[in-house]
């Protein structure tokens, strides 16, 4: 039995140095005899010596002649527990191997007791799987197997040195061999066995590093899916015209209730109010059917009473208050009234003292009394008892009369002179008025108003007499200056003209009506505005007027010239209404026969007067300017003949086409009438009575139709004038070379020059720029075309609205034209639409924060 | 005799009140309004042109640090805080809306290097180069008008020392974990006083570290060997790894997009990746003429906002390769950290000149209450403007920033480079047999190779 034991214990031993040693745990059990021949049987490259070392171990082993059958008994569960520390040892080795192995080892051990054959067969397969020479397995084998003695009987009392080492490792057959022989033992030991047998083989782990790089690659590829679960959303919203990161916010309380329910009392007040409401009590009797709340409601019978008489007397003082005022009401007595309302004024000069309310009040009862003064003048002896006694005669009345009337009269002074009074500390900054003027009447107003308008006379005059002179040096000496200033002063000495003839009206008109009264002054005075004001619009009408000249003749022109062109101007209507006259002669004669008229009239101008002559000015000016103007326009013509027609071409006049005459003239001539028939109708006109003249003259006959078509196109040189055309038009884009100019004495003595002629170098350039446009007409893409000008100039205004390439996103220019076709616009679009369409990418509210993505599922 | 009237009925014609606007009808038949574009067209240049008129993007700076600001954090639950870190200890929480400091952190020995703050705005993650973590607890929002700049103790939660330096921390999006980047990267829960996890790849030092906001559990670290990875914290293993020829100093994940990240490169550039794939960029943002120092995402997830070694913050579109918008001040210095306010309309920046500096993210938007009619204006003239941005002028007005001159030279310095660069290659590849010189992208050739 001790041996057995030692049997057991030697087998954990062994499996402490490495897994593949157990393998050869049974080497020591085979017979000699029996080895050798199986050696001979298939013969292995296991060195001699090793085999050796197994049979001295052997021998060894022989040595307790054990008997073959316990033997046997044992090594089975010492297999057993070699499988076990194999499964034990599983994690983290090399397991693939092992486990077959053991496997293997397992079937040998079930069938029978061959065990030599089975070592044979492993040492054989081990040597297949591993590729290793048998040895290599057999490496630590002597080191394994020594055997220690142990110094007292093995027992649970005197554990081995394995188990005191801690090297010892308990097997679930340890655990099980107690067992042995109680019930349910062998059913235990099949289901360990075949557990043993279903535990899978498990690879040997892997070099670090590459272990870790397995581990990466499975981490990355988990990871990428669950990235990849995002993509849909994402997709979404980067598709989306619109995020919004404005949605679901809590902005507080929307309603009433819900704010009013947060309420929590604070102060003192609140809290008792809080306490009465949500007494317990009273919730509770609102709660149930609420006849509690009845009995809640008792107040005190004391209270009751108390009130009751309150109220009682209230009652009856209201009601005697009510009686007196009635009475008080009814008195007639006018005494009574006076002095009652003596009383009041009292106390009420003393509540005016008192408080500014009060006398606020009091202002504006005046202000009352003294608007109904003046409108009705109740003081003013108009009542019919005060006509009666003027009528009679002051002298006649008695005391009482004359100072009745006469109190009469001051009250009314005593209004109006608040009146003033007030209005004079309302204007006091107007120091033309005067406050010293007592006696208010209408003529003494007349009176103020002369005194001003004479006032007003003189400065004006003062005005206009002074500054005359011009400052010698400085800015102001300037000649633009002093003609500006010049101007300027003009404008206003107009100005102050009329303000003096204004005032001389006007002190005319008063002069004339001394004793109208107040009212009517008045209305007067306002009549008299308004008649200024139409005055000063024609004034200012006639300014305009001038500067238009001014600015006309800023060409260093003077306002003679107007004369001059006035004078043109009736040449020409003088022309105009018979034409056979000779124009010069015209011109004498209307020099002599409107001159002076019309220097007259001018003069008048300038000096102020009636809108007439202003209008007749008004319309010479408009007429000279134009005059000027086609001036100008035939000097140009002059200078650049066919340049108005280079602009179109097809357009031909229409007076041009009908008259033959006309074009037989010279060019440059056909021009100008032209224009001016375009111009002025007037000379248009007079054009087409002398064509009149000469058709009439003729015997006229029907021509017939072929006639008439030649005759219309006659003169019709379409084809020429669009070949004009297209040359103008090449010319403005590719312009001709300039032709070289030789400057006299430049560079060599003129003679030399003279002989010489051009230097070449020049000749050969113009040459190459001739050269050079020709080249680029040829390239147009009109130029083999003989009907059409392509014109190759760019519009630059219309680049600005072109893009040169298209932009980023878009695939095909159609695609980016669609997207710009509809407006954006409130007034293209309706309001429904106009928010879908303007809403920008991204809408967040400021001040709310955004959380991240989340993905819902 | 019938005469044809036009017939409204006075009740819809009739104002409630005196205020309201008045009903305007519209024909609104194209015969009509032929001009339509070319009034939109002028519409868009007045636009363009106001927008430059209004542009006044700096709204203050903030002054209190007495040395370099190194890092910031955003409060995510609370808008108006901000926190900001300095090179010589210092953390400071402000408030942006008044500008002011709330509160300081005092505690850190040495440079504070991260700052990171947990979701729910509770909880302040500080660590620096005195190799310690620190938590601190922040102020409630309520409280945070009140300035009680007076003991530490009862701010400060821990303090953990552990055995290297740390150069950044990011808090998870909604979880309880932090990630400390330094020699390797470390996982730690609030409640221990230990990493529950740290990962270790390569030897050298991770210089920042990010979590994905969308997705939780990734997050992604760049380190000195030039290289940017992605690690899974449900498999506490890293993922990938990407080796680019220059470093990456920030990540920045958008936050809408879980699958991609825009890192900010030292060879001036931004490159955005898709984490599934990272054999090539996405996007290539160029613009700045030195070092991307700093990258932070708009929470909208359309832009990102970034902070460079050359002094100026560039806003970038997403998908844009140039950006969009640049700030600069006279007195900004290197720019170490910028950040996106959580609503999207500020940036804050946070520089070597000691200043945090709050602009608008748009440069030209109206500040305050805007009534809806504004607001319906603004959006109009916005799309018009969109639509015309392609013309010559409307393109030339949007476009015109005013750059300070080192930068203008700078930027047509590395023009020239990159033009006499590429007619090198080009020249090359002339003179080299044809399919010997493969044209490599722009979004590939920075790219060294994929590690896994």
């Amino acid at each position: 039995m001790a041996e057995t034991k030692r049997k057991t214990n030697r087998a954990p031993a062994k499996r402490n140095k490495k897994g593949k040693d157990n393998k050869w745990n049974k080497g020591p059990h085979l017979p000699n005899s029996l080895k050798k021949e199986l050696d001979s049987l298939n013969p292995r490259d296991i060195s001699d010596e090793e085999m050796q070392s197994d049979d001295d171990i052997d021998v060894y082993e022989y040595e307790e002649k054990v008997p073959d059958e316990e033997l046997k008994k044992n090594r089975s569960i010492g297999l057993m527990d070699d499988e076990d520390v194999a499964s034990d040892d599983e994690d983290g080795e090399d397991e693939g191997k092992k486990g077959a192995s053991d496997e293997d080892d397992e079937d040998g051990d079930e069938d029978d007791g061959g065990d030599d054959d089975d070592d044979e067969k492993h040492a054989r397969m081990l040597q297949d799987i591993t590729g290793l020479p048998g040895d290599a397995f057999d490496g630590k084998k002597k080191k394994n197997n020594d055997v220690v003695f142990e110094a007292y009987p093995e027992s649970e009392y005197n554990p081995s040195r394995d188990v005191l080492d801690g090297d010892g490792r308990i097997t679930i057959d340890d655990l099980l061999n107690p067992l042995h022989g109680k019930s349910g033992f062998s059913k235990i030991r099949k289901d360990v066995q075949r557990i043993d047998k279903k535990s899978k083989s498990v690879l040997p782990p892997l070099p670090k590093p590459q272990q870790e790089k397995i581990d990466r690659k499975s981490t990355y590829v988990y990871s990428k899916k669950k990235l990849t679960e995002y993509e849909p959303l994402v997709k979404k919203n980067r598709e989306a015209p619109t995020i919004f990161f404005d949605e679901d916010i809590d902005v507080g309380y929307s309603t009433v209730g819900a704010i009013a329910s947060e309420f929590r009392p604070r102060t003192e007040f609140e809290k008792k109010m809080d306490l009465l409401i949500n007494a317990k009590e009273l919730s509770d009797a609102h709660k149930s059917d609420g006849a509690r709340l009845l009995e809640l409601n008792k107040v005190s019978a004391e209270d009751v009473k108390e009130r009751q008489d309150r109220l009682a007397k209230m009652r009856s003082l209201l009601f005697r208050h009510e009686l007196k005022s009635k009475r008080v009401k009814h008195i007639k007595s006018k005494t009574y009234r006076r002095l009652l309302k003596k009383d009041k004024s009292k106390a009420g000069s003393i509540d005016t003292e008192m408080d500014p309310e009060a006398a606020k009040e009091l202002a504006e009862k005046q202000e009352f009394k003294r608007a109904e003064e003046r409108m009705t003048l109740k003081h003013k002896n108009t009542s019919k008892w005060a006509k009666r006694i003027k009528k009679r005669g002051f002298d006649v009345q008695d005391d009482g009369t004359r100072a009745a009337i006469s109190e009469q009269l001051q009250q009314h002074a005593l209004l109006t002179r608040k009146r003033n009074s007030m209005h004079d500390g309302e204007t006091s900054s107007d120091d033309s008025m005067d406050d010293d003027d007592e006696d208010i009447s209408g003529d003494e107003d007349d009176a103020s108003k002369l005194k001003l308008l004479e006032k007003g006379k003189k400065r004006t005059l003062e005005v206009l007499e002074e500054d005359d002179d011009v400052p010698k040096s400085g800015l102001l000496s300037l000649p633009f200056m002093v003609r500006g200033q010049k101007k300027k002063k003009e404008a206003a000495d107009e100005e102050a003209r009329l303000a003096l003839e204004e005032f001389d009206s006007s002190l005319k008109q008063l002069e004339g009506d001394d004793d109208v009264k107040n009212k009517n002054i008045g209305s007067l005075g306002g009549r008299k505005v308004f008649g200024a004001q139409k005055k000063q619009v024609s004034q200012s009408k006639i300014k305009v007027n001038n500067k238009d000249n001014y600015f006309d003749n800023s060409d260093s022109e003077d306002d003679g010239d107007i004369t001059e062109d006035v004078k043109d101007k009736h040449d020409r209507i003088n022309t105009q209404k018979d034409v056979t006259i000779d124009t010069n002669i015209l011109r004498e004669e209307s020099e002599v026969g409107h001159d002076p008229l019309f220097k007259v009239s001018f003069d008048d101008i300038s000096k102020d007067s009636g809108p007439k002559i202003e209008y007749d000015v008004s319309l010479v000016h408009t007429n000279t300017s134009k005059k000027k103007r086609d001036n100008k326009k035939h000097s140009n013509r002059v200078e650049s003949g066919k340049k108005a027609k280079v602009m179109k071409p097809e357009v031909v006049e229409p007076a041009a086409k009908v008259m033959k005459s006309k074009v037989a003239e010279p060019a440059s001539n056909k021009d100008v009438d032209i224009e001016h028939g375009d111009d002025d109708s007037d000379t248009d006109g007079e054009i087409r009575m002398v064509d009149g003249v000469i058709t009439s003259g003729t015997d006229y006959e029907l021509p017939s139709q072929d006639d008439l078509i030649k005759r219309a196109f006659a003169g019709d040189e379409v084809e020429d004038d669009f070949e004009k055309a297209k040359q103008e038009v090449l010319n403005e884009e590719i312009p001709e070379p300039e032709k070289p100019v030789l400057l006299p004495g430049w560079g060599q003595w003129t003679r030399i020059q003279k002989k010489r002629g051009l230097p070449s170098w020049m000749l050969a350039e113009h040459e190459r720029a001739k050269k050079k446009r020709d080249e680029e007409l040829k390239k147009r893409p009109d130029s083999h075309l003989k009907h059409v000008i392509i014109s190759q100039k760019l519009d630059k205004k219309a680049e600005k609205l072109q893009t040169k390439v298209l932009p980023y996103p878009f695939k095909s220019k159609e695609h980016f034209e669609q997207s710009n076709r509809m407006p954006l616009g409130p007034e293209f679009n309706p309001a429904t639409t106009i928010g879908l369409l303007n809403r920008p990418e991204v809408v967040k509210k400021p001040g709310v924060s955004i959380k991240p993505i989340k993905l819902k599922k | 005799m019938r005469v044809k009237v036009i017939s409204r009925s006075a009740d819809e014609f009739t104002r409630e009140r005196s205020n309201d606007l008045q009903r305007v009808s519209r024909n609104y038949d194209p015969n009509l309004r032929t001009q339509e574009k070319a009034v939109e067209y002028v519409r868009a240049l007045n636009a363009a042109k106001l927008d430059k008129v209004f542009a006044r993007p700096f709204i203050g700076a903030m002054d209190g640090h007495i040395d370099a600001i190194s890092c910031m954090a955003k409060n995510p639950s609370h808008l108006k805080g901000v926190f900001s870190g300095s090179m010589d200890g210092d953390i400071r929480l402000w408030d942006i809306a008044s500008r002011k400091t709330v509160c300081q952190y005092p505690g850190h020995q040495g440079a504070v290097r991260g700052l990171t703050v947990s979701t729910d705005g509770r909880i302040l993650v500080s660590c620096g180069s005195d190799c310690t973590v620190r938590l601190w607890r922040v102020p409630l929002a309520s409280g945070i008008e009140s300035d009680d700049s007076s003991d530490s103790s009862d701010k400060s939660l821990a303090s953990y020392v552990w055995k290297n330096a740390f150069l950044a921390v990011d808090h998870q999006w909604e979880g309880n974990l932090f990630a400390t980047a330094g020699a390797q990267v470390d996982i730690w829960d609030h409640n221990r006083s230990q990493p529950v996890n740290s990962f270790k790849w390569g030897n050298d030092t991770v210089i920042s570290v990010r979590f994905n906001p969308g997705e939780p559990n990734i997050f992604a670290t760049s380190g000195s060997d030039r290289t940017i990875a992605v690690y899974d914290l449900r498999s506490s293993s890293p993922a990938i790894k990407v080796e680019m020829r220059t470093k990456t100093n920030s990540i920045a994940w958008n936050p809408m997009e879980p699958m991609n990240f825009t890192a900010a490169n030292e060879n001036c550039n931004c490159y955005s990746y898709d984490a599934r794939n990272l054999k090539e960029a996405k996007c290539v943002h160029k613009d700045h003429v030195s070092a991307v120092m700093d990258i932070d995402y708009s929470p909208t997830g359309r832009e990102f906002v970034t902070g460079s070694y050359d002094r100026t913050v560039r806003i970038f579109q997403y998908n844009g390769g140039h950006s969009r918008e640049i700030y600069h001040t006279k007195r900004m210095q290197r720019v170490f950290c910028v950040k996106f306010s959580c609503d999207a309309s500020y940036v804050i920046s946070g520089s070597d000149d000691t200043n945090l500096r709050l602009w608008k993210a748009k440069a030209s938007e109206q500040l305050g209450v805007i009534l809806p009619r504004e607001r319906k204006k603004h959006e109009y003239m916005e799309a018009v403007k969109n639509r015309y941005k392609h013309l010559p002028e409307v393109k030339r007005i949007l476009r015109h920033r005013h750059l300070p001159k080192p930068i203008y030279k700078a930027s047509a310095l590395r023009r020239t480079m990159t033009d006499s660069e590429k007619r090198k290659e080009d020249r090359r590849r002339a003179h080299s047999a044809p399919g010997s010189m493969p044209k490599t992208s722009v979004r590939k050739n920075r790219i060294v190779q994929e590690i896994e």
